[in-house]
């Protein structure tokens, strides 16, 4: 531990050491903020760093500290909210020309959680425009760049949130998860990303993409870290109408139980027979099934509702939701989307009232069949993406999005799904699989998730741009 | 849902409902839209299933939602 450099130290490290004396949080925040001026203008992970709130933030953390106030893991540690959280007096765009000048009057939910533990704020991260149109270069802000290979997408839309975390430059980055925002850059970024059950985390504060599918989760290097920010950010709030009200246990304790005896559910035609799927990523997933079963899970194949049936539902909700929100302004000014946001967002134009409802019906039923496999299983696992990360180039503007991503069925369902890294491809490039909870199970997720970490020790590599 | 209609109906269509939603595609934006569309179409036909009055709708409304926070 002693030639651990600050960037590489966890939440749960860092928290250790800034209450033992031995670092404080304006050294933690001073290092962040010199690796972000150093290493982000070849990541554009950051649409505005908030140095100033950081180091405000930071001495009164150590000042806490040194009064013996502690309120909570994330005391003093640094944190970055993707650009659609609203953040009170500090510009929150949406990586987009609609929302350049707004800021916000007050802070979204998940913000003023942090704020409350006395955590360190270094910025606002880019998205694909309003968590939908991107990778696009017709935006205010250039998109971000995955750091494991600058030409290479780090997945979306919380880009930035995936960019950052790989790259050292902050340990836990909020985004959000509309069909597979969070769990898609963790896959090609190399992290772990957690999409909570729907409900369990306030969505009230950040814009929403649509609102049925809409969840806020974290983006982190170390499963632990995505525990103590869960443990963070959840919890009822009325004023959310899909909130839910129910206690929310320790998601720390348990985590280090492992798996033996654990019933795994593997649904492998749904990757395995995917058009297009890399052999590299259903090799790691297979590998991953031994290395759990090694563990003492029993692992078992079991069949799901075709994967087009998941991915037309959620789709079909989502533009619809996503066009109602836009509708005036698709009419007034339609230029100022950028062009992927309007090639997407406008397909909500062409559903009807009848269309939505027998999507609403399909979505019941697939919930149903899901979670009625998982009273037999204690998780499933499934592929995050059918591919390594794509190069930018191989993006096509006016190509319909089929995404090669498999993260849509659980927005649909609502079950709580983690994007966990598996290994590297032949190129260099993350390979990761999805573990996904019963409803509200969010330990389970996690638990599995730290005991797949701990045997792989796929946490100890770090792109080389991290390295500085 | 119908079998899907051939490029011209489909076309139409594409037409009506854009005019119906109040948009003026901009020209340079169109034939990839259409694109998009053709595949929603695909996703639409492929979403419908048997289902009759007596399946429970789905699009249920919660009047404590509203009022809780009150």
């Amino acid at each position: 531990m002693s030639n651990t450099k600050l960037f590489e130290l966890s939440i749960a490290d860092a928290g250790r050491k800034l209450r033992d004396g031995s670092i404080t949080s304006t050294a933690l925040t001073e290092d962040a903020l010199s690796r972000i001026a150093a290493i982000d203008p070849a990541l554009d992970s950051f649409i505005t760093v908030t140095a100033d709130r950081a180091r405000a933030d930071a001495v009164a953390a150590d000042v806490a500290f040194v009064k013996g106030i502690d309120n909570g893991p994330m005391q003093g540690v640094p944190y970055a909210l993707k650009d659609i959280y609203d953040t009170a007096g500090i510009r929150s765009t949406c990586h987009s020309k609609l929302r350049l000048d707004h800021v916000p009057a007050a802070d979204s939910v998940v913000e003023s959680k942090f704020k409350a533990q006395g955590a360190v704020l270094l910025g606002k991260l880019a998205t694909h425009e309003f968590a939908l149109g991107g990778p696009s270069f017709d935006l205010p802000f250039p998109p971000a760049r995955n750091p494991w290979n600058r030409e290479h997408i780090p997945g979306g839309s919380s880009s930035g949130s995936g960019a950052a975390v790989a790259a050292g430059l902050v340990r836990m980055a909020m985004g959000s998860d509309t069909g597979g925002s969070i769990r898609g850059p963790a896959a090609y970024c190399g992290t772990v990303g957690l999409k909570p059950t729907y409900g369990l985390v306030s969505r009230r504060g950040v814009f929403p993409l649509s609102t049925t599918l809409d969840h806020c989760g974290p983006l982190s290097w170390t499963v632990e870290d995505s525990a103590i920010a869960l443990q963070t950010i959840a919890g009822y709030d009325a004023l959310d109408p899909a909130s839910v009200d129910i206690p929310i246990p320790s998601y720390l304790d348990g985590l280090d139980r492992g798996v033996d005896g654990l019933r795994i559910g593997l649904p492998r035609h749904f990757f395995a027979e995917a058009e297009d799927v890399s052999a590299e990523v259903v090799a790691a997933i297979d590998r991953a099934a031994e290395r759990l079963a090694k563990l003492g899970a029993v692992v078992e194949e079991i069949t799901l509702p075709d994967y087009d049936l998941f991915n037309a539902c959620g789709r079909i909700i989502m533009y619809t939701e996503a066009f109602a929100i836009h509708e005036q302004d698709y009419q007034r000014r339609p230029l100022d989307f950028g062009q992927l946001t309007y090639l997407r967002m406008t397909l909500g134009a062409f559903v009807t009232g009848a269309d939505i409802q027998q999507a609403m019906r399909l979505r019941r039923e697939l919930s149903r069949t899901v979670n009625l496999q998982l009273k037999n299983y204690d998780a499933l696992i499934t592929a995050s993406a059918l591919i390594p990360a794509p190069a930018f180039a191989d993006i096509d503007p006016n190509s319909p999005p089929n995404w090669p991503i498999q993260t849509m069925p659980f927005n649909v369902t609502g079950n709580p799904a983690m994007s966990i890294p598996t290994g590297f491809s032949a190129s260099g490039l993350p390979l990761s699989m999805q573990i996904i909870g019963r409803a509200f199970d969010e330990s389970m997720v996690l638990r599995i998730g730290a005991a797949f970490e701990s045997a792989t020790g796929l946490s100890g590599r770090r792109p080389a741009l991290a390295q500085g | 849902m119908p079998e899907t209609p051939d490029e011209a109906a489909l076309a139409l269509e594409f037409d009506v409902l854009a005019k119906r939603a109040g948009l003026a595609i901009p020209e340079d934006r169109k034939a990839a839209l259409f694109a998009g569309f053709k595949d929603l179409r695909r996703m639409l036909a492929t979403m419908r299933q048997p289902r009759t009055a007596a399946d429970e709708p789905a699009g249920t409304f919660s009047i404590q939602s509203v009022t809780r926070g009150l």
